[in-house]
């Protein structure tokens, strides 16, 4: 592939929703991009429930292209079945086809200057006095590209990053295994509203979700558990749980798996020449697992400082470090605020679900935290021990 | 060293994700484990969602 026989200012690895961003915005500020893939389709595998906040922020219009579905709240199930129906005003999201969401960001990024090498791995990086000579395999060939800043957007694998030396692979515990099936028939409360299913037994660690996507739905479970395995909770969810009934006429059309590493970002996302952008860096939201929104914005910040520090002619660390206090001023207190969450609720019995289901009521606008937490020990004190911490 | 069910795995790379000797790659849909710099700690064959990787007991 002629790609990998040149040279570049940025060279991005991984064509998910963080890499693509990130060479969108280092390509359209006219620095010399390559974003690489390893898979030969971008976007497959998929490895996600698909919904996402809003995109116009990013001046990406909503088009039936690749929306499937519009989502206008969630209902929280506690083990006992109580329900709890979140909403947030009149905010919308949107469930996707990630494999064709993800193409077209790639494509936004090509259209905006950035080359693209598929079917491509980067197996390794090599200092070389400024620059990073990047090792990348095609077709069983080895390719040597030189570059002055690599954006590691890689994912949940998170190589590159330890590649230069930067610390980012997690606990197994710190990965929310997943494991889901895309079905069609399933019989839902609401088809704009996504359901949640919490319970030490529907999903340890985690939670079980069904979310409406059009003609289908994803439906599938993450969990926390060095004993149980996620298909087996999944296939336990699908025959023997709240949900089962409204799934007896449902059927896969797609099987889906990975690991969303939930317990917040890495110690340091930048380094001289390298930045780390998405799943890689951990900007994902521990508690929901939420992170093609995070990993867009945060991809956009890293491109935008990558090509300031080209055009400036210094990538060194004391440049790049701009990046990560973008980002933290932006997003560091929600994902420290959703791992506290998180931690609490997998402290919580089964009864105490129930309980904390009972006190949040039927309905919920908005998550006003105090309000929330005060609701809940006014309701239920004998849940004060654990939201003590969050007044 | 661990063992890969060829037949069980979903590549999806949660294994390479804690694998901190960098000895698992994940080469499009092949999960590749580097004998050399395997150490048996078993922390892939916990976060697997499939169950397809066997530790050495
Ligand atoms: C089951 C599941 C459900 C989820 N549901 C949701 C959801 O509903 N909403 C939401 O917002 N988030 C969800 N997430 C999280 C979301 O999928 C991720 O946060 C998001 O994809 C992160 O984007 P990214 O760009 O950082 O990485 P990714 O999307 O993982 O992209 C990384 C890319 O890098 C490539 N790559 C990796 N290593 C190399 C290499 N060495 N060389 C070349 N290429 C490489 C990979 O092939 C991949 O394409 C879910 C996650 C899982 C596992
Ligand atoms: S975690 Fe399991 S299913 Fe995923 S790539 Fe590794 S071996 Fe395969
Ligand atoms: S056993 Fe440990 S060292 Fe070996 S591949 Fe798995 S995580 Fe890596």
């Amino acid at each position: 592939m002629r790609e990998l026989m040149d040279s570049y200012d940025v060279v991005v690895v991984g064509a998910g929703p963080g890499g693509s961003m990130a060479s969108y915005a280092s390509a359209k500020n006219g620095v010399k991009t390559l974003l690489i893939e390893k898979s030969q389709e971008i976007g497959e595998p998929v490895r996600c429930a698909e919904a996402i906040p809003s995109i116009e922020e990013f001046g990406i219009k909503p088009s039936p292209e690749f929306v499937r579905n519009i989502i206008k709240g969630g209902i929280l199930f506690s083990p006992s079945g109580k329900k709890v129906v979140v909403t947030q005003g009149k905010a919308q999201g949107f469930v996707v086809e990630r494999k064709i969401f993800d193409k077209y960001l790639a494509v936004r990024a090509g259209r905006a200057g950035a080359k693209i090498a598929v079917k491509s791995t980067v197996v390794g990086l090599e200092r070389d006095g400024d620059y990073w000579n990047v090792i990348v395999e095609f077709l069983g060939e080895e390719y040597v590209v030189k570059t002055k800043i690599v954006i590691a957007a890689d994912g949940v694998e998170s190589n590159v990053a330890e590649y230069a030396g930067l610390k980012a692979k997690k606990k197994p515990l710190d990965i929310c295994s997943c494991a889901e099936y895309e079905m069609t028939n399933v019989e839902l409360f609401d088809k704009n509203m996504m359901e949640f299913y919490f319970g030490n037994d529907v999903a340890k660690g985690g939670y079980a979700w069904i979310f409406p996507k059009g003609e289908t739905a994803n439906v599938g479970l993450g969990v926390r558990d060095k004993k149980k395995k996620a298909i087996d909770y999944l296939e336990e969810f699908i025959e023997n749980s709240l949900a089962s009934d409204k799934l007896k006429n449902a059927t896969p059309v797609e099987f889906k798996v990975g690991g969303a590493p939930v317990s917040g970002p890495i110690e340091k996302t930048y380094a001289d020449g390298i930045l780390v952008v998405g799943d890689a860096a951990g900007q994902i939201s521990p508690l929901t697992g939420g992170g093609i929104y995070l990993a867009m914005d945060c991809g956009l910040m890293a491109g935008e400082v990558a090509s300031k520090s080209i055009k400036s002619n210094n990538w060194s660390e004391d440049v790049l470090k701009e990046y990560e206090k973008l980002w933290k001023e932006k997003h560091y207190e929600y994902l420290l605020n959703h791992l506290k969450y998180r931690k609490i609720l997998e402290k919580l019995s089964d009864d105490e679900l129930d309980a904390l289901a009972e006190a949040l009521g039927d309905n919920l606008d908005g998550i006003d935290l105090k309000k929330f937490v005060k609701r809940i020990i006014t309701k239920k004190p004998s849940l004060l021990k654990y939201f003590k911490d969050l007044i | 060293m661990v063992k890969v069910n060829y037949k069980r795995c979903g590549y999806c790379g949660a294994c390479v994700g804690v694998c901190e000797n960098l000895a698992i790659n994940l080469i499009e849909h092949i999960v590749v484990i580097d004998e050399k710099k395997c150490s048996d700690c078993n922390l892939c064959v916990i976060v697997c969602p499939l169950n397809a990787l066997e530790g050495e007991k």
